[in-house]
């Protein structure tokens, strides 16, 4: 290990044209390659800056452009899904989720969340119009894991998704915890119900044969 | 013969002092050549690493011109090595709380605290680095170049765990075709002891038609199976979405 004084020399060259470093050996250390990787995008999206000095400004206040951009995203899906255009609702979620997700990596962490959390559960609505269970009950796991508390409609689309698939089991357990956090929310607690039923008839059934 | 004997005690007390202070001399100089050469707590540094091989970078042969590394490529690389820094600030933090307990109940060693009191102390000096280097580049930088790395810390994680979420979807999907294609199969088996059971009823033979093509056109019974499989809970589901319309 280096002391503060010192560190090791890594072989690394510079791209006379683009400004990209690359390491000069033929076979880099994967983890080596993948960092340069990722300087590289970075010092591209700070080359994007104009503030002084070209350094990241400080994360609030926030340039309202993108925010504007994904909001928009979101409403004109939004205005498609109540239209039934469910194919153009979860296109245009989709591209608000590319959008939010493309944000500058200094800006609020806290506004990502929020955003990608509705875009999300949004697009997870979208898919469970279609009944296309599996993507819807991932997205809604995904807004969950954004934004665990206020989220009771993403906490329900998952529950709702498992139960169309027949996993009650895994229904069950998800809106269990779903009901920790989010108590006594009445579309939680009713989709509860209707699990244990069916879970119950499954018995039933079981028990029959 | 007062001489003599005045001197005994003396050369006593002073080889007993002289063995004394050289045992703790040398005590001392090992434990700390020991708590050197202890494991360090973190890996090597790379994004330190990289940033300060940058700064110290040479010029290859045949080309000067290009070699001097443009300050926007090391504010990049300052970026990246104060993002690895929170992450290790707040790897110290979480450990210290529970490493002191641990220590005070004995269940670990005392090495393991060197180790680890090392660490920190290597992290503060870091950060101070850091500092001044941002406030070399622009002036008042090192007053937030920790908060944006903060947030590109917290952002990389966020989409991460979006990526490895999203991963699985492939995966679901396949399950579930696979599954829906068993649920279609039984129901057809249904449907077959029914007919042979009793004589076919006009409806039963409506139903049974779409999926009695299945084996030919595969796609298009797919979709046929699940609505006629979840055409129940599909509708119930529908009048709960309606009433949620209005939240977004």
């Amino acid at each position: 290990m280096e002391t503060p004084d010192t560190f090791t020399l890594l072989p690394l060259r510079l791209d006379a044209g683009t400004k990209a470093i690359s390491s000069s050996q033929p076979n880099p250390p994967s983890s080596l390659a993948a960092e340069l990787q990722s300087l590289n995008t970075l010092h591209r999206s700070l080359l994007t800056l104009d503030t002084p000095h070209t350094i990241p400004p400080a994360p609030i206040p926030v340039n309202p452009k993108r925010s504007a951009q994904v909001n928009k995203l979101r409403e004109s899906g939004n205005a498609d899904f109540r239209k039934g255009k469910y194919a153009e609702a979860l296109k245009l979620y989709t591209l608000g989720i590319e959008m939010a997700a493309s944000r500058p990596p200094w800006e609020p962490s806290g506004l990502v969340r929020e955003e990608l959390a509705g875009l999300y559960a949004n697009r997870a609505q979208a898919h469970m119009a279609m009944s296309q269970w599996p993507e819807g009950s991932i997205d809604a796991q995904c807004s969950v894991e954004l934004k665990k508390v206020g989220n009771a409609k993403a906490w329900w689309r998952r529950g709702r998704c498992m139960v169309e698939m027949g996993r009650l089991e895994e229904a069950r357990e998800w809106v269990e915890e779903g009901l920790e956090f989010e108590g006594g929310e009445a579309e939680l607690k009713s989709l509860m119900g209707e699990i244990m039923e069916s879970l119950a008839r499954k018995e039933k059934a079981k028990g029959k044969k | 013969m007062n001489w003599l004997s005045l001197a005994f005690p003396v050369v006593y007390l002073a080889i007993l002092i002289g063995s004394l202070s050289t045992f703790s001399y040398v005590y001392r100089q090992r434990r700390a050549t020991k708590a050197a050469s202890l494991a360090p707590w973190f890996p090597p540094h790379l994004q330190r690493n990289i940033y300060l091989s940058l700064l110290h970078h040479e010029p290859e042969e045949g080309n000067e011109k290009s070699a001097k590394v443009p300050d926007s490529v090391l504010k990049a690389a300052l970026l990246r090595r104060a993002t690895e820094d929170i992450h290790r600030i707040i790897a110290v933090r979480n450990a210290k709380q529970a490493l002191s307990t641990l220590l005070q109940k004995g269940c670990v060693g005392d090495e393991l605290w060197q180790r680890f009191l090392r660490a920190e102390k290597e992290i503060e000096e870091e950060l101070r680095d850091v500092v001044n280097e941002a406030n070399a580049f622009a002036p008042g930088w090192g007053q937030n170049i920790f908060q944006s790395a903060n947030e590109m810390a917290n952002n990389a994680m966020i989409r991460k765990r979006m990526d490895e979420l999203q991963a699985q979807a492939t995966a679901e999907k396949e399950w579930w075709e696979k599954r829906k294609a068993t649920i279609q199969t039984n129901f057809m088996k249904e449907l077959d002891e029914e007919k042979s059971a009793s004589t076919l009823s006009p409806t039963a033979r409506s139903v049974a038609s779409p999926t009695g093509t299945s084996a030919t056109g595969k796609s298009v019974s797919d979709d046929d199976a699940v609505i006629v499989e979840s055409g129940g809970p599909k509708e119930s589901q529908g009048g709960g979405k309606k009433k949620k319309k209005g939240k977004h």
